[in-house]
């Protein structure tokens, strides 16, 4: 199946592979300089803060999902949206997961670079955005892994995908979700076929990160 | 220039700088000393802007510095720390980092960094990478950093930790020698007296914190006994006990200004609590006024004493020879 190129598969993952490398850019978008911004700046309440993110890193899936559906359907806050069962729901869904993933680990990263590192740039005149860039390209092996981790999350993440994407067929369907409804109905060889795509997807995108980690040396 | 005044800093609620003035004329060479955790690298951070003390206010040219123009006056102030760090990359383009921030054309970067590539002997290293050099190497590079920013003020955190003599020297006459092109000025934390005495205008002496109202050798770190009057502080790790006047227990700085000890070749009867003998370790012609300081090591400890000319030639003073240094326990200031 996998080698005749059925539609409905490539559909599956295309799909899913637009949802995490959008969610993984908009996660990481606002993750990295959230993260660079607790991990430097002190502030009232920043350690607060750093305990709200880090315990969202635990935050069930499912119950993301259905916060989620709350808001979004028909009734909810943002029901006007009409996403709903739409691929741009599970979008928000993996960026609320993905996002104090990418906030808490960049902002582990960050802290463990040198202090001195920051403290010298300013020394020598950078302002706070040049700053941020000396600072980040010294953890830039550790932040390529926060986004690997993101996207880790967003790719394999079926709990919320379900509940706001409802797994329509054609529509919504991600290879997590489809695996789950083949497994359900019995159908392994496809269930195994579609995960088999997803850890290659997996795969891939680790080995790209880490091509680009490996351009220029320390 | 610079200018910290009523300023009080705290980490995590601890006092580390209590200084009612603090002032970096322009162009001066000042030393800043004191022993480790003095307050030494705290205050330079404070004055390289790169950190807000806690109370107090932070002048540059007589003007408060606002929160906001902080980051354009860094330009003017630049801080080579004591362990200074390279960012990643080769040694030229550490050099280049902050010509590159400024806008500087290539051309003109290249002139800079050519020339200072040759008074500090960089040339074999430009294309190195931190993990390639030794600490004073990286030490050298960082002070090349600062100073292709041509800075108004170049601070600098202990320079000598990670540099051996004739790197020090090399170090100090390629400062003198940028001062003789471009004034700025220099200011210098240290622990080495001696180095500080050597070059600097102008010494302030730090002790937890604070400025220390004495010249500053002699000074020691003690835990003071309780009880009241007369005490006995050991010194040195106890090598040596000084009589010292005071009410204060506990952890205390000690300082006698060298200009309180009696020199002398015997032993004398006098009301001097302290009497200390050893051998003359060092002598150095003290720039400001005509004295002379006499260094000696009294069993382990070393004490510094001023004397005139006049008399180091009387009582022919010389390294080796073995001298009584007298003082009185009230000479004995406590921080």
């Amino acid at each position: 199946m996998l080698v005749a190129g059925d539609s409905e598969v490539y559909g599956i993952a295309l799909l899913t592979l637009k949802v995490a490398v959008v969610a993984t850019i908009i996660s990481c978008a606002v993750g990295l300089p959230l993260g660079y911004f607790l991990a430097t700046r002190r502030f009232w309440g920043r350690r607060a803060a750093l305990t709200v993110v880090n315990t969202a890193l635990a935050f069930p899936t499912v119950v993301v999902g259905l916060l989620l559906y709350g808001l979004l359907s028909r009734r909810g806050p943002l029901g006007s949206l009409g996403w709903l069962y739409t691929w741009q729901a599970i979008v928000v869904g993996d960026v609320l997961l993905a996002l104090p993933i990418a906030a808490a680990l960049s902002a582990a990263a960050i802290q463990g670079v040198d202090a001195r590192i920051r403290r010298t740039a300013q020394t020598l005149g950078a302002g706070g955005l040049r700053t941020a860039w000396t600072v980040s390209r010294e953890a830039r092996f550790a932040l390529a892994a926060v986004i690997t981790a993101a996207f880790g999350q967003v790719v394999a993440e079926v709990g919320a995908a379900m509940i706001v994407g409802g797994n329509i067929r054609g529509s919504t369907r991600t290879l997590t979700t489809a695996v789950a409804l083949y497994t359900s109905q019995g159908d392994f060889g496809l269930a195994l076929a579609l995960g088999l795509i997803l850890l290659i997807m997996a795969l891939f995108v680790n080995v790209a990160l880490q091509v680009l980690q490996g351009r220029g040396h320390a | 220039m610079l200018e910290l005044r009523g300023v009080r800093h705290r980490y995590d609620g601890r006092l580390v700088l209590d200084l009612d003035q603090f002032i970096v004329p322009r162009g001066a060479l000042l030393a800043v000393v004191g022993h480790n955790g003095a307050g030494k690298s705290t205050l330079l951070r404070l004055l390289a802007l790169l950190e807000t003390p806690t109370e107090g206010q932070v002048l540059f040219s007589g003007a408060l510095v606002p929160k906001r123009a902080r980051a354009a006056l860094r330009r003017r102030v630049t801080l080579v720390e004591q362990r200074p760090i390279l960012f990643r990359g080769t040694v030229r383009q550490n050099l280049e980092y902050g010509l590159e921030l400024r806008g500087t054309a290539r051309t003109a970067m290249n002139g800079i960094i050519g020339d200072l590539v040759e008074r500090l002997g960089l040339a074999s290293l430009l294309n190195r990478r931190r993990h390639e050099l030794s600490d004073g190497e990286v030490q050298r590079v960082a002070v090349g950093r600062a100073l292709a920013l041509r800075p108004d003020v170049l601070l600098l955190d202990e320079p000598l930790s990670s540099a051996d003599r004739a790197a020090a020297t090399a170090l100090y006459q390629t400062l003198a020698a940028e001062r003789a092109a471009r004034p700025f000025a220099i200011c210098v934390a240290s622990h080495q007296l001696e180095e500080a005495y050597r070059w600097a205008d102008s010494i302030r002496a730090l002790a937890e914190g604070r400025l220390s109202p004495v010249t500053p050798e002699n000074l020691f770190r003690v835990a003071l006994p309780a009880g009241e009057g007369v005490k006995h502080a050991h010194i040195g790790g106890g090598a040596i006990d000084v009589a010292v006047m005071t009410d204060r227990v506990g952890p205390a700085v000690l300082a006698v200004a060298p200009s309180d000890i009696f020199v002398s070749l015997q032993p004398l009867t006098t009301s001097a609590r302290n009497v200390f003998s050893g051998r003359i370790t060092g002598m150095s012609i003290e720039r400001r006024g005509a004295g002379v300081h006499v260094r000696a090591d009294m069993g382990g400890v070393e004490l510094v004493a001023a004397v005139t000319a006049e008399a180091a030639r009387d009582l022919a003073l010389a390294p080796g020879k073995t001298v009584f240094f007298s003082f009185k326990a009230t000479a004995v200031q406590v921080f």
